[in-house]
């Protein structure tokens, strides 16, 4: 925690982005993405991101995420300057602090429920019989206690972003990264979802970033912060 | 559960094409088996030679004949334990003329103390001895002409003109892989009295038995130099070298079943690199969610290295599944029931099984290395995005 110039306590910052930028060169032309952007996120706290199509959210996602480099300035996650790490010392951090839930899910079709939330638990030294434990947890928590045997391909699509997000949170995260969790799913799925996400981040206190495109699930956010253009309004 | 374990169960996410795969390298299997076989089967005579006998022929051709005395100069020679020859008959059945057969006039009294691998019936053999009409013959051809000890046989000589009427008297067994156990073996006796004056006491060849192995190039040299100065000189060598050089003259073949070989297992590699290599584009996507995850690039290559292991293990083993009774009990039968004389021994050797099985193997993951690779380079946010 932080302390005001006014006396009250603030949650110290869990994302500080100092004037970062990002560029693309796409068919010989270089494309500023992000440019300049400053933000911070509290621990703690719910964000989501909104903007149209190209505003650069996707992009400033996956630099928090560690997922991509900024061309310029500073990314600092859970105490940790992403641009000071190699390739191999992001991927550790991306084990140890982030949980990611994609639109699509991304579970492995040849896997049951169980084994996609065991996936990420296989870069640590957990015996077999814990990691199927704590498998077992995360499926409780998103409430699909009875479907650890089911596959992907035997699952609703809600159903199937319940598991992708009980595989978010199996290896206990930092943050939790959600590129439009609810982009492929009914009002009633999109719904249940957000409740969950809305639970994770009152009950066990997860930091979360989301990009979205929905205002109902933006609404459902502590914070809202609009993009466009590269740029934070 | 591990990303190895994975992997093979991503080998039959498509099981069509994995099926397809598998079935097309087991066929290729089987054909490089098949091909490697039939260059062990023909090194049956030179693996299995006997170490002990040396063979003796006419210095010009093999299809020329020695002098019947040389025999009693070869059995002189310091160093030979025993010697016997042979005469090639060349016959045919006249009822089944397509049917091929070794048939030899030979030394009653020595021919299976020489050829001791071939293993007779003391009373089968006593009873040939004193049956001057008498044959001997392989327990395949017997089997496979029904032929039972007291059949009358008839052959129709093609070198020696006439029908000649022979009588079983026993079956010989192959103690020996490289015996060929279709041949006829009667009396020399039988044939060299009916023929012409000036026919007879002609033979094929001599084998004599040696006393040391070692010595069998300086004995050769003495046979041959006890000969120098008669009007038919002889050349000798061990069984092993005069089977090598047999073999010398089936270079050519050797040299197109190595091309052919080689050639198969480019259809193979091309087959298994086709299926790998889609597959792996199809799952760039979740290579990308993988490294999302947190898995290295070394990750991404050990779980498609893995999976392409895995469709090669599969692969390899339906073609050996393959060749077992396609090329062992169907073909190799069926070749050393008729072309026993080149392939008497036609099976698949172990190597040969582990050989193909290993290829299989290797070649999927050097199919799958390069798809690997691109893979392992590609930046997380391009293999997300990746969704073709």
């Amino acid at each position: 925690m932080t302390t005001t110039t006014q006396g009250a306590t603030q949650p110290a910052p869990i994302v500080r982005i100092e004037g970062v930028s990002k560029r693309f060169r796409r068919g010989g032309e270089d494309l500023t993405v992000l440019d300049g952007l400053d933000l911070t996120i509290p621990e703690g706290e719910f964000v989501a991101l909104m903007g149209p199509s190209g505003s650069g959210k996707s992009t400033l996602l996956n630099l928090i995420a560690g997922l991509d480099r900024p061309t310029s300035g500073r990314v600092v996650v859970a105490n940790n300057d992403l641009g000071a790490m190699s390739d191999g010392q992001l991927a550790a951090f991306r084990a140890r602090h982030l949980g990611f839930i994609f639109q699509t899910y991304n579970l492995m079709p040849v896997l049951t429920a169980a084994e996609n939330v065991e996936l990420p638990l296989l870069l640590t030294k957990l015996p077999s019989a814990e990691r199927q434990r704590r498998a077992l947890i995360a499926l409780r928590v998103v409430g699909l206690e009875d479907r650890v045997h089911h596959t992907p391909r035997q699952l609703s699509g809600g159903q199937e972003q319940r598991v992708a997000i009980a595989r978010a949170i199996v290896n206990d995260p930092t943050i939790l990264v959600a590129d439009e969790p609810t982009g492929d799913l009914d009002r009633k799925s999109a719904d249940a979802i957000l409740d969950l996400l809305v639970k994770l981040n009152t009950d066990m206190k997860k930091t979360i970033v989301m990009v979205t495109h929905d205002p109902a699930a933006a609404e459902r956010a502590t914070v809202t912060r609009r993009m466009n253009k590269g740029l934070l309004q | 559960m591990n990303l190895a374990s994975i992997a093979v169960r991503n080998v039959w996410r498509n099981r069509f094409r994995a099926l397809m795969t598998v079935l097309g390298v087991a066929v290729a299997v089987m054909a490089f088996v098949m091909l490697r076989t039939v260059v062990t089967a023909t090194n049956v005579a030179v693996t299995y030679a006997a170490q002990d006998r040396v063979g003796t022929r006419h210095k010009v051709s093999f299809i020329l004949q020695l002098p019947r005395r040389y025999i009693d100069t070869v059995r002189g020679v310091s160093g030979v334990r025993t010697a016997t020859f042979a005469n090639w008959f060349g016959a045919k059945l006249p009822a089944r003329p397509d049917e091929f057969f070794a048939s030899m006039a030979v030394d009653t009294d020595t021919f299976f103390d020489v050829y001791n691998e071939m293993s007779v019936a003391p009373a089968d053999l006593a009873r040939w001895r004193e049956d001057r009409r008498g044959v001997i013959v392989g327990d395949v051809l017997a089997r496979k002409m029904n032929w039972h000890t007291g059949d009358r046989v008839v052959l129709r000589g093609t070198i020696y003109p006439g029908d000649w009427e022979f009588t079983v008297d026993g079956v010989y067994r192959a103690t020996r892989r490289s015996v060929d156990r279709s041949q006829f073996i009667f009396h020399y006796r039988y044939l060299n009295e009916a023929l012409p004056a000036g026919r007879r006491d002609q033979i094929g060849w001599i084998i004599a038995r040696i006393d040391e192995p070692t010595r069998a190039a300086s004995i050769s040299r003495a046979i041959d130099a006890a000969f120098d100065v008669q009007d038919v000189q002889t050349t000798s060598m061990s069984e092993r070298a005069m089977n090598l050089s047999f073999m010398g003259m089936l270079s050519g073949m050797f040299t197109a079943i190595n091309v052919i070989s080689l050639v198969i297992l480019g259809i193979l590699a091309l087959l298994l690199g086709n299926t790998l290599a889609m597959g792996v584009r199809e799952r760039t996507q979740e290579y990308g969610v993988l490294r999302a995850l947190g898995f290295l690039p070394k990750h991404v290559v050990a779980f498609i290295l893995s999976e392409a292991a895995a469709l090669g293990a599969f692969a390899g083993a339906a073609g050996l599944a393959l060749s077992y009774p396609v090329v062992q009990q169907g073909l190799g039968r069926w070749i050393e029931e008729n072309q026993g004389a080149t392939f008497p021994y036609f099976r698949i050797e172990p190597e040969t099984a582990a050989a193909a099985f290993a290829l299989a193997v290797t070649l999927a993951l050097a199919a799958a290395a390069l798809p690997a690779w691109r893979a392992s380079r590609l930046t997380v946010t391009d293999a997300l995005r990746r969704l073709d």
